[in-house]
């Protein structure tokens, strides 16, 4: 595949930035479909505390 | 006039999706599969390119033909490559043991779909640090997503997706907080009636097309035969590249009682096993890896046995370089269980034991309704 280095470098860029999003957005991302999906829908807090 | 759900949930013409879980696809014949679709799409455009037809319909009907010969073979899906020793290894004790202690918290918040989140502590393990780990699972019939948090802020990621009936892709990953340790994996799994297709890439880059890439195909040839082909394409770095190719054939028992299977993988690996179901409570396994390289000779053998208890699992095994290792999975109640694991090295005279609880704990269900039934996720 022939990619010019300007392209080379923002789709190196582009995939840092999804690295990003994806690493401190998909652990609330998984939480919160799975608070707004279930039935019943269960307590916030019983969601992050180990105890509760 | 509003028809009830159950007898016509699908507008006509239009397929129901299959269940979709691993076991059912094995187990019956998929009806994803449109054995006739090719029949009726190209009926349709003949009419357009009807000057075609001396060529079109003798090649139509000898396809449907050629479908018609497949469909009465009665051949049913022969699993996954990657499942192709998955009854050995649920026997076998190696991905079972651990060392140190552990305790895990499970939530299960919802049953349908199915939503839990995890807490797992470790510590006091030869091998690897105390660690603390949280985890959220969220499965309904056409998506499956995990999450994964370590305390040194690593992420791991899975999402499975079903699009087509049959068809599931997935992505995996893990995101490490320094550089350089992060790894994806995409794949895509196709599962038709008589044979399954999977494509893999790990680490895959667009900018230079370096990555792992792994393609591998299993077809039944009769109702307890199947055989399958992989092909793996490594390219480390841009001006590094290697490609192999295994082949692996699965035989099973007319009742899927035992599975035998046989895979030889390009650089001279080879490996060979046999399950079988004993009874209801007692599976054994054996396994065989022979590694025959230019510079290295090895085989290790792996015998092993699971025992299952009402409220208890055990699986006991050992290999020919000496190793014993056991693992006793007990519940005590259904929210509490204990798990001993022990494994004994005779010829090096080490030892490694690992006593772990794991607590289970519900959401707010009524408990005098009966509990819904878990959805059917594409793994």
């Amino acid at each position: 595949m022939a990619f010019s280095e300007d392209t080379k470098e923002r789709l190196v860029r582009v995939v840092d930035v999804t690295k990003t999003v994806l690493h401190y957005g998909w652990v609330p991302f998984v939480l919160y479909i799975g608070f707004t999906r279930s039935t019943p829908q269960p307590s916030f807090i019983k969601l992050i505390s180990p105890l509760a | 006039m509003a028809a009830p759900p159950a007898t016509t949930p699908y507008p006509l013409g239009t397929q129901p999706p299959p269940p979709s879980g691993p076991e059912l696809l094995g187990s019956a014949q998929n009806p994803s599969f449109p054995s006739s679709s090719s029949s009726s799409s190209s009926s349709s455009s003949s009419s357009r390119v009807s000057f075609l037809d001396p060529i079109l319909l003798p090649l139509n009907s000898a396809i449907q033909r050629l479908q018609e010969t497949r469909s009465k073979l009665g051949l049913t899906n022969p699993g996954t490559v990657e499942g192709l020793q998955k009854e050995v290894k649920s026997v076998h004790a190696t991905n079972f043991v651990f060392d140190g202690a552990r305790a895990d918290l499970t939530k299960a918040l919802s049953i349908n779909p199915i939503f839990q989140v995890t807490h797992a502590f470790s510590m006091g393990s030869q091998a690897a640090p105390s660690s603390y780990n949280f985890g959220a699972v969220y499965g309904d019939s056409n998506s499956f997503y995990q999450a994964g948090l370590d305390d040194g802020m690593n992420v791991t990621m899975r999402v499975n997706r079903q699009f087509f009936p049959g068809h599931t892709s997935k992505v995996q990953a893990q995101l490490a907080s320094t550089q350089g340790q992060s790894f994806v994996q995409l794949e895509h799994d196709y599962q038709g009636s008589d044979h399954s297709a999977n494509l893999k890439a790990l680490n895959p880059s667009p900018a230079d097309g370096t990555g792992i890439y792994i393609v591998n195909y299993l077809q039944s040839l009769t109702r307890n035969f199947a055989l399958g082909v992989e092909t793996i394409y490594q390219r480390p770095s841009v001006d590094m590249e290697e490609a192999s190719t295994g082949y692996m054939a699965k035989l099973f028992g007319e009742k899927r009682d035992w599975v035998a299977t046989a895979q030889f993988q390009g650089q001279g690996i080879a490996q060979a096993t046999y399950w079988q179901k004993l009874s209801d409570q007692v599976e054994v396994a054996a396994d065989l890896q022979v590694l025959a390289m230019a510079q290295k000779r090895e085989a290790q053998a792996t015998l092993g046995a699971r025992y299952a208890f009402r409220m208890a699992t055990l699986r006991a095994q050992i290999d020919s370089t000496g190793k014993i290792s056991s693992v006793y999975e007990t519940r005590l109640s259904p929210a509490f269980g204990l798990n001993f694991s022990g494994e004994i090295d005779h010829l090096q005279g080490a030892a490694k034991f690992g006593f772990g609880v794991s607590i289970e704990s519900g959401g707010e269900m009524d408990p005098n309704a009966p509990p819904p039934a878990p959805p059917s996720v594409p793994m």
